[in-house]
């Protein structure tokens, strides 16, 4: 029966209601400024990476050093480009399964305007040095109680569209969309205000909470949501499983929070502490694989739609990123494991794994398939479309895997003391200049998606509609 | 309840939020009521026991230090913190002596807290008293000056402002130095 529910979503989405029209604006205004900060701050990205290779690039300019535009690129790619990504796939996605419009169009382009002030001050405060000092929190306070505004903003205005819903049953976007608001709330919170009562070690294991969190239960699941939507979506076939949705959903929602003291594994925490976030970090390998499997399932027969698929093609490198980073991140709190790659160029890899190869890579997908549907028009180049992915796969692999290997390697010179330390630093030169040079494939790749969307966007070649 | 939250909104949302708060309370807000190493200063004065000394407060020089090490983001590239690891002990330690191990009394005044995620650079938990103040100018200007291949940026800026450059420098010279672990205090000034 379960089934059958799943199976009438994606039927009932699919079936173009002619009487209801999505207006979008708020879903448009949201996209075309996350892809432009996506393009923007992909040149910060580079400038750091080059850094690592010539360091002393701009080495006399206090607001380009390293330190001020690290944070730049971090926040800027989190809250500029994904999140900002995400909360517009989100306005797109949570009125068509609940068959109606979005509850306000003018509160969500209030969001949108609001959520640029808040990226455009951020630009201004990082590169000034005003800095928290606290990792993924780094955005001053006048700064964080704007977000905090613009996400009640945002989950008013989904949480009354949901409840104006035309079906009962709720697809699994849905609450992981639910899941992101409330979670999301609680988790900002701890890691931007409460971080600022405590110091020391205390204050470090809430900031790990909230490091952990942000991309467990804000990215992952949005990130989920829009996989779920749009992978049956644009293979044109049914979830395999409604039941094993909720599976991954309720031990989601249970395991992720318990993980944050696995960042400090062997450092200056309670043992106990760091015993229960690595039992906790092994149990997400529950919520991972039931979701991938699910997707896997729900593909099945259906692979050589891959061949010409763009946003499928995104979305189910998304998922292979999604196990790979998922299978890391357990294995790196195992005691052992961590003493090697620990503190080390791996854990960049990884992290860079999480955040482009699968989350990006789920949003990169909704926009590609999104973006058509609301401005009724085509795409403006499916070949660019095409290129766009080669580009962020190659730049991306060629990341990934050059930060492990040059990790691995580096974390085993650590633990030999006898080699100084500089020399560990000498020797990891060849790889940070392979990462600059896959920066710029996945900055081309960036490059050519952006152009892709604007030109759809604002272009008047085509208005054929699409679907 | 799981088969509710199919329907309603309402039940999906209390269902999501009561299982993440039971990690969430455990993880938090427990574990500094159970361990209270986290809140004591660092004191000791049995030998028998470690290594010596008491953690005092910031002074406002250090604090300045402090402030510029957060801005500069110096924390992006350097740890502050010897783990339980043989390698992290010898990697800290100086001169023949290793580091003693960093614990979580040592860090109370830390806020906000540069325990940090990454080692492009070494780690600063004890590069207290490592080096002299001469030896911090030349390396802010330019490190490739006294480290051939090192990758760390230029600070000329901190240099130049004779107030700044005194204030990191306090704050370098500081860290790790609540625990007296050097045999005979053979700390550079
Ligand atoms: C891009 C990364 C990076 C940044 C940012 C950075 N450093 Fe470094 N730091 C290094 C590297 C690499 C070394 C090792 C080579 C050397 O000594 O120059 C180092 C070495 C050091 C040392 C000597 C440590 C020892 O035990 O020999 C000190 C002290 C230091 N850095 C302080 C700072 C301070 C203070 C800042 C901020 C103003 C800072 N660093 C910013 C990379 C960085």
């Amino acid at each position: 029966m379960q089934d059958q529910i799943s199976r009438a979503e994606v039927v009932a989405t699919s079936t173009p209601t002619s009487t209801l029209v999505h207006e979008d604006s708020t879903a448009k205004w949201f996209l075309v400024s996350s892809v432009t900060y996506f393009f923007i701050v992909g040149i910060v990205a580079l400038v750091i990476a080059a850094k690592f290779v010539w360091p002393d690039l701009m080495g006399t300019v206090p607001a380009l050093s390293y330190g001020r535009l690290r944070p730049l690129h971090v926040n800027g790619m989190l809250f500029g480009w994904l999140l900002a990504a995400d909360m517009g796939l989100s306005y797109y996605l949570v009125p068509r399964l609940c068959g109606v419009k979005l509850w306000s169009e003018k509160l969500g382009l209030a969001t949108a305007g609001l959520w640029n002030l808040i990226i455009l001050g951020a630009v201004v405060s990082l590169l000034a040095g005003q800095n928290q000092g606290l990792e993924y929190a780094e955005l001053p306070m006048p700064l964080d109680v704007a977000v905090v505004v613009a996400w009640i903003m945002f989950g008013i205005n989904i949480f009354m569209t949901i409840a104006q819903r035309k079906y009962p049953a709720m697809y699994v976007s849905t609450w992981y969309i639910m899941g992101t608001i409330v979670w999301t709330a609680f988790v900002y919170l701890t890691g931007n205000f409460a971080t600022l009562f405590t110091s020391g070690v205390n204050q470090a294991n809430l900031n790990w909470m909230y490091v952990h969190n942000a991309v467990g239960l804000i990215f992952t699941p949005v990130g989920l949501a829009l996989a779920y939507y749009f992978i049956p979506k644009a293979s044109n076939s049914p979830l395999y499983s409604h039941k094993l949705s909720m599976v991954g959903f309720w031990s989601l929602a249970f395991v992720y929070v318990w993980t944050g003291a696995h960042h400090m594994i062997h450092g200056p925490i309670s043992q106990w502490l760091q015993t229960i976030s690595i039992a906790f970090s092994v149990m997400l390998l529950i919520p991972v694989w039931s979701a991938v499997y699910n997707f896997f399932a729900t593909m099945r027969g259906q692979w050589q739609q891959l061949r010409d698929n763009v946003p499928l093609k995104f979305l189910m490198s998304g998922v292979v990123f999604y196990l790979l980073t998922c299978f890391q991140g357990p294995m790196h709190s195992l005691r052992s494991v961590n003493a090697i790659v620990s503190k080390t160029d791996w854990i960049p890899g990884h992290a860079h794994m999480a955040v482009l190869g699968a989350f990006s890579f789920f949003a990169v997908a909704g926009t590609y398939y999104a973006l058509p549907r609301m401005f009724g028009k085509k795409l403006f180049s499916d070949a660019l479309a095409n290129w766009s992915y080669w580009l962020f796969m190659m730049g991306g692999l060629g990341f990934f895997v050059t930060l492990w290997l040059g990790g691995l390697w580096q974390g085993w010179q650590w633990n030999d003391w006898t080699i100084p330390f500089i020399d560990t630093v000498i020797a990891l030169k060849p790889v940070w200049l392979v990462r600059f040079f896959s920066g710029v494939l996945m900055f081309a790749g960036i490059i050519a998606f952006a152009y892709n969307v604007l030109a759809t966007a604002l272009g008047t070649s085509s208005t054929e509609a699409a679907a | 309840m799981l088969h509710k939250a199919d329907t309603s909104a309402t039940w999906a949302v209390v269902g999501a939020l009561g299982l993440f708060f039971i990690g969430g309370l455990l993880t938090t807000v427990v574990p500094p009521l159970v361990d209270t190493t986290w809140a004591k200063p660092f004191e000791n004065s049995d030998p028998a026991k470690g290594p010596t000394g008491k953690l005092l407060p910031y002074t406002g020089l250090e604090k300045q230090g402090h402030a510029i090490y957060v801005r500069e983001g110096c924390w992006y590239c350097h740890t502050q913190q010897t783990r339980t690891l043989l390698a992290d002990t010898k990697r800290s330690g100086w001169r023949g002596v290793d580091s003693p191990v960093s614990t979580p009394d040592e860090f109370v005044f830390d806020a906000p807290h540069m325990f940090g995620t990454k080692r492009t650079g070494p780690d600063l938990s004890r590069v207290g008293g490592k080096y002299d103040e001469q030896w911090h100018r030349t390396h802010f200007r330019n490190p490739r000056d006294l480290v051939q291949g090192s990758i760390m940026p230029p600070y000329p800026w901190l240099v130049d402002n004779p107030q700044e450059f005194k204030a990191i420098v306090a704050y370098l010279q500081r860290l790790g130095r609540a625990k007296n672990w050097r045999p005979d205090g053979d700390f550079e000034k």
